[in-house]
């Protein structure tokens, strides 16, 4: 097959959604795609970093009114100085200023566990909303992979609220989905959420590592040749996440979607990167279990979910495999699918069947 | 014709200034890597397009090419105010933390000057797609393909990191 060109790898570091499903199978599983990819992504952060600046968000817009006022109100209104570009001929949307991040633990975490997938978990947490159980709390509980190298957050979600579907939309470039009927006791428009893209790397360490498991206790299990600075770079998102309060006012029910995350290795491909790290010691079975599911092009979807809490399922969302996720006591249920690399969660204080219809019903 | 007159000032003038000033200061700044010019490059954006009749919905992508333009038009004329560089820790040194953490004052000029000898639409495509335009608000701005944003701006960041490179002092 042949690679895909330049560009589009550029744009894969920047709008996953925005590439072909085929090239993006194809750069996970090619040496020499990833290692253009990797040599792009550095030129893309050296010239982020270059180019960073105030982006303006400070600007004091009544002051600068003032002054355009003065200027198109005096006695001629003066010229512009320089030349006007040509007008664009159509359409623009909202902006998106994605920023580098200090640090959000959560998501690192879970991105370091190559599971970023779970970046959704953090925005239900900001909902307080707790389908399956799953808070931002349990997800730190995850290995600490920063005992094992450097781990680097280079973008965050930048959660914030949209007017509606369009403007969502024209943020995420996502189609926003639609609910057809609302389960009996939630009505009403939802408030909706989106996130923009997170990116965070993991350079494995050996020396650290091996450090990690001497305080563990254990032995370092001999890393794969070339390993030792080997960096993963996972990206999550953007995100939009819709979420509706129970006519008693409780959070009742969440629909997400998401460009799904996926892991590019620097050097050794990311299937040995993610057996590696699964081989450490500490890292529960259960967890190790469902972090062998990833992929590096986010085509599968790890949920690690309590097991002893909850109970699993396979179902059909138009045609997609999904997994259906339902607490014990019927209070919670989810479904979760992946579909040409854009995940999808209806999550929420209702039943499995509930959730289940309103994840079939989506426009 | 756009803008018969320089009275004939668009109604919509202060509603599009209130929603989009710092979205275009933003951009400008990112060209020059300074706020008072990047103001300054607003301010013009703005007056020009209080003279022409783009219609509302396409003012976005307007003022964001122009703010990009018309700071490079800065750059390329020559006409910045060294004094705007020099001044450490003055008003106008607002390039933010992560810059001033990878990159000195010297190489930050370095860059600027790499980016105003950028063809043209390299350079506005880099600039806007940093300061958070996606490709598909690139391409309806820029009247180009999706498909060729991110050629383009490949090319242009391989561009700038051979420039940094060549003139990366040894540390």
């Amino acid at each position: 097959m042949r690679h895909p060109a330049e560009g589009v790898l550029r744009r894969l570091l920047d709008e996953p959604s925005g590439v072909a499903v085929v090239d993006r199978r194809h750069v996970a599983d090619c040496p020499q795609c990833l290692d253009e990819l990797v040599t792009i992504r550095q030129d893309a952060d050296v010239v982020g970093a270059a180019l960073a600046c105030d982006r303006g968000e400070d600007a004091d817009v009544a002051a600068g009114w003032r002054r355009l006022s003065a200027a198109t109100t005096g006695p001629a209104g003066p010229a512009p100085r320089r030349a006007a570009p040509r007008p664009a001929r159509r359409s623009s949307g909202l902006l998106r200023r994605p920023a580098a991040a200090a640090c959000a633990v959560a998501v690192v975490l879970t991105g370091a566990g190559a599971a970023a997938a779970n970046d959704w978990l953090p925005i239900f947490g900001t909902q307080q909303v707790a389908p399956v159980g799953i808070t931002a709390t349990d997800l730190v509980a995850l290995p600490d992979l920063s005992a094992y190298g450097e781990l680097r957050l280079l973008a965050e979600p930048g959660i914030h609220d949209v007017a509606g579907a369009a403007a969502a939309a024209a943020e995420t470039g996502l189609d926003v989905p639609e609910v057809a009927d609302l389960p009996r006791g939630i009505s009403g428009d939802p408030v909706l959420q989106v996130g923009g893209r997170t990116s965070a790397t993991f350079t494995f360490s050996a020396a650290r590592a091996a450090r990690a498991a001497a305080r563990a206790g254990g032995a370092l299990p001999s890393p794969p040749p070339g390993l030792d600075g080997t960096s993963v770079r996972l990206d999550a998102g953007p995100g939009v996440v819709q979420r509706w309060t129970s006519d008693a006012g409780a959070p009742a029910l969440v629909v997400g979607r998401a460009v799904a995350p996926t892991a590019f290795s620097s050097g050794v491909p990311f299937d040995a990167v993610r057996d590696y790290l699964l081989s450490l010691p500490g890292l529960p079975d259960e967890l190790a279990e469902q972090l062998r599911t990833l992929s590096a092009d986010g085509s599968t979807l790890p949920l690690p979910v309590p097991a002893e809490e909850v109970t699993t399922t396979s179902a059909d969302v138009g045609g997609a495999p999904a997994t259906v996720v339902a607490t014990r006591d019927g209070t919670l249920a989810a479904v979760v699918w992946v579909e040409d690399g854009t995940v999808t969660v209806v999550a929420g204080s209702v039943d499995d069947s509930e959730a289940l219809s309103v994840a079939r019903g989506l426009r | 014709m756009r803008g018969p007159s320089p009275s004939a000032v668009r109604s919509d003038l202060e509603e599009v200034f209130r929603r989009d000033y710092r979205m275009v200061v933003g951009a400008a700044a990112r060209v020059l890597g300074s706020r008072a010019e990047a103001e300054d490059v607003a301010q013009e954006v703005f007056l020009s397009f209080g003279r022409t009749q783009v219609p509302a919905e396409q003012a976005r992508g307007w003022l964001s090419v122009a703010a990009a333009h018309t700071a490079l038009n800065v750059l390329r004329a020559g006409r910045r105010r060294a004094a705007q560089e020099t001044a450490a820790g003055g008003p106008d040194d607002v390039v933010a933390d992560v810059a001033d953490a990878v990159l000195t004052r010297e190489e930050r000029s370095r860059v600027r000057d790499a980016l105003g000898r950028l063809p043209r639409k390299q350079a506005v495509a880099l600039v806007l797609r940093h300061s958070g335009l996606s490709y598909g608000e690139l391409a309806a701005a820029l009247d180009m393909s999706p498909g060729s944003i991110g050629t383009t701006v490949r090319r242009a960041e391989s561009a700038l990191r051979e420039e940094l490179d060549r003139h990366a002092p040894s540390r």
